[in-house]
């Protein structure tokens, strides 16, 4: 398989409170990619070291089969960058923006661009600084995807913004996704809305990266079991016990992961017996994984 | 790619550059107000020359005050968004940098431009008395030189961050204060003249302030 974006050991500090440390991440070529965490775990200062905005202390960073920071003009020639926050020129009209930004991008779509000011409907001769934050949001996903790019990053695209200006960003998202073959990297802590459209996630908090697998993967694997006369130490388990929790009475709410149908014989063999297995979604998982990766269960290190 | 970024600062600093332009124009016209009269003396020509050397300090001031402000709009939508527009953009840094110090160069063009007509006009409407003459390409030519260094200087200093400017400002103000507390301390330490002879005369590299701005001259 190989990867539009492969980052292996990486290091970088700001400051004395935030660190990213051993940063290993690696996003298959078309993939649909969240990249999840709380607000602060050092999604938006990977998305930076990844384009070059920022200087990792250590370790190696490839987009596209180039190398950061050596390839980086190559790099952003064939990437499409919607920031966190709004970073055009205000003073700007739409129109000036879109003739700026198009100077510098070979692959440059004017037809399409065209065709989306008017589906988002944006007003060109209108100044950056006069656009509602909806409107912003439109136009910075307009610039990326205009340029037609074979790897996409957004660092939430949709964050602050209504519900149908949300639906048009990533209609607009999915559509172009749906004509060329392109990696779409999106940082976001909406978690709902990864859900519904990527198809790897990638979760990572206070600057380390707690897991990255297939989001059918990490949907599926992550359950809720309720677990009667439950052995005090679990032993040898084949998934993974993210929490225990005490219910009334002799049972047990156990938060897992890696969770397969066959593997209830588990229960059998430690004298205990699984009552149910409650799907989680994703929101959930997320949620119980990061608790453990903070503090994990005693009874699950056991 | 060149012109949409001087498109970009023109936009950003038009507002700046016509009453720039209108004060290049008028500077030379204005120093010599006092040489209409064609019976001047020997002694009314130096003291068309005093006038003349009086409106002489406004050259580089202006220069400087022109080349400072079109600096600071070359960079501040820039600082404003973090440089992140900048920086993500498929152009190699210094490439970038240098279209924007380019840019700037073409519009300080205009001022200079308007400084060399405004002295045209008023070398050839001014009656000078025999002896002296004008020369208006030439503090036309020194106004445009002193432009392009006031410009690469603060040009430098606004592309740098606001702890960069800080560090600048610091090493000035560290420099006066020194100054200050020798001398207070009746301590003979000639810093602030020392520095001044170092950029001001040369070979320093603020020699084209410094010394006469004539328009007019023997």
């Amino acid at each position: 398989m190989s990867h539009a974006i492969d980052i292996r050991d990486l290091q970088y500090r700001a400051g004395k409170s935030f660190e990213i440390r051993d940063l290993a991440l690696r996003v298959p070529t078309g993939s649909l990619y969240g990249f999840l965490g709380p607000n602060g775990s050092g999604k938006t200062t990977t998305v930076r070291l990844m384009l070059g905005l920022l200087r990792p202390l250590r370790g190696s960073i490839t987009v596209l089969g180039a190398e950061v920071p050596r390839d980086i003009p190559r790099i952003l020639a064939r990437t499409g960058y919607v920031p966190e926050q709004p970073h055009l020129y205000t003073t700007l009209t739409v129109d000036e923006a879109l003739l700026f930004h198009s100077v510098f991008y070979p692959t440059w779509d004017w037809t399409w661009a065209k065709e989306l000011v008017g589906q988002f409907g944006l007003d060109r001769g209108r100044r950056l600084g006069q656009l509602s934050k909806g409107e912003m949001g439109k136009l910075e996903m307009l610039l990326a995807l205009a340029q037609r790019p074979e790897l996409l990053v957004l660092d939430e695209p949709t964050d602050g913004l209504d519900p149908v200006v949300r639906r048009d960003v990533l209609a607009a998202l999915l559509d172009y996704v749906s004509q060329q073959n392109a990696t779409v990297f999106i940082s976001s802590h909406l978690v709902h809305e990864l859900e519904r459209i990527c198809d790897w996630v990638g979760v990572m908090d206070r600057g380390r990266l707690v897991a990255e697998l297939p989001m059918q993967s990490f949907k599926n694997g992550i359950k809720r079991l309720r677990v009667a006369n439950a052995p005090a130490l679990p032993g040898d388990t084949p998934f993974v016990v993210l929490a225990r929790e005490a219910n009334n009475g002799a049972s047990e709410t156990w938060t897992v992961r890696g969770w397969q149908a066959p593997m209830s014989q588990y229960f059998d063999g430690v004298g205990a017996s699984l009552r149910e297995v409650i799907d989680l979604d994703l929101e959930e998982g997320f949620v119980e994984l990061l608790r453990t990766f903070r503090e994990p269960p005693p009874s699950a290190r056991a | 790619m060149f012109h949409m970024i001087l498109f970009t600062q023109w936009k950003w600093s038009r507002l700046i550059l016509l009453p720039a332009v209108l004060a290049a124009f008028a500077l030379p016209l204005l120093s010599v107000q006092g040489a209409g009269d064609p019976n001047r003396t020997a002694w009314e020509a130096r003291s068309l020359l005093y006038a003349v050397q009086s409106w002489g300090v406004g050259y580089p001031v202006l220069a400087t005050a022109i080349a400072l402000a079109i600096a600071m709009t070359a960079w501040g939508a820039d600082h404003r968004g973090r440089h992140v527009y900048a920086l993500s953009l498929p152009v190699p840094r210094w490439h970038y940098a240098l279209q924007r110090f380019g840019a700037g160069v073409v519009l300080l063009a205009l001022p200079a431009f308007a400084l060399w007509l405004g002295a045209l006009v008023a070398a050839a409407t001014a009656t000078i008395p025999p002896g002296l003459h004008a020369y208006p390409g030439a503090i036309a030519v020194r106004f445009a030189l002193a432009l392009g260094v006031a410009y690469a200087v603060f040009f430098a200093i606004t592309a740098g961050t606001t702890r960069t400017a800080g560090y600048v400002l610091a090493i000035i103000a560290g420099i006066i204060v020194v100054q200050v507390l020798t001398a207070s301390a009746g301590i003979e330490l000639r810093l602030i003249p020392f520095m001044g002879d170092r950029l001001f005369l040369w070979p320093g590299p603020l020699e084209i302030f410094s010394g006469r701005w004539m328009l007019i001259d023997v």
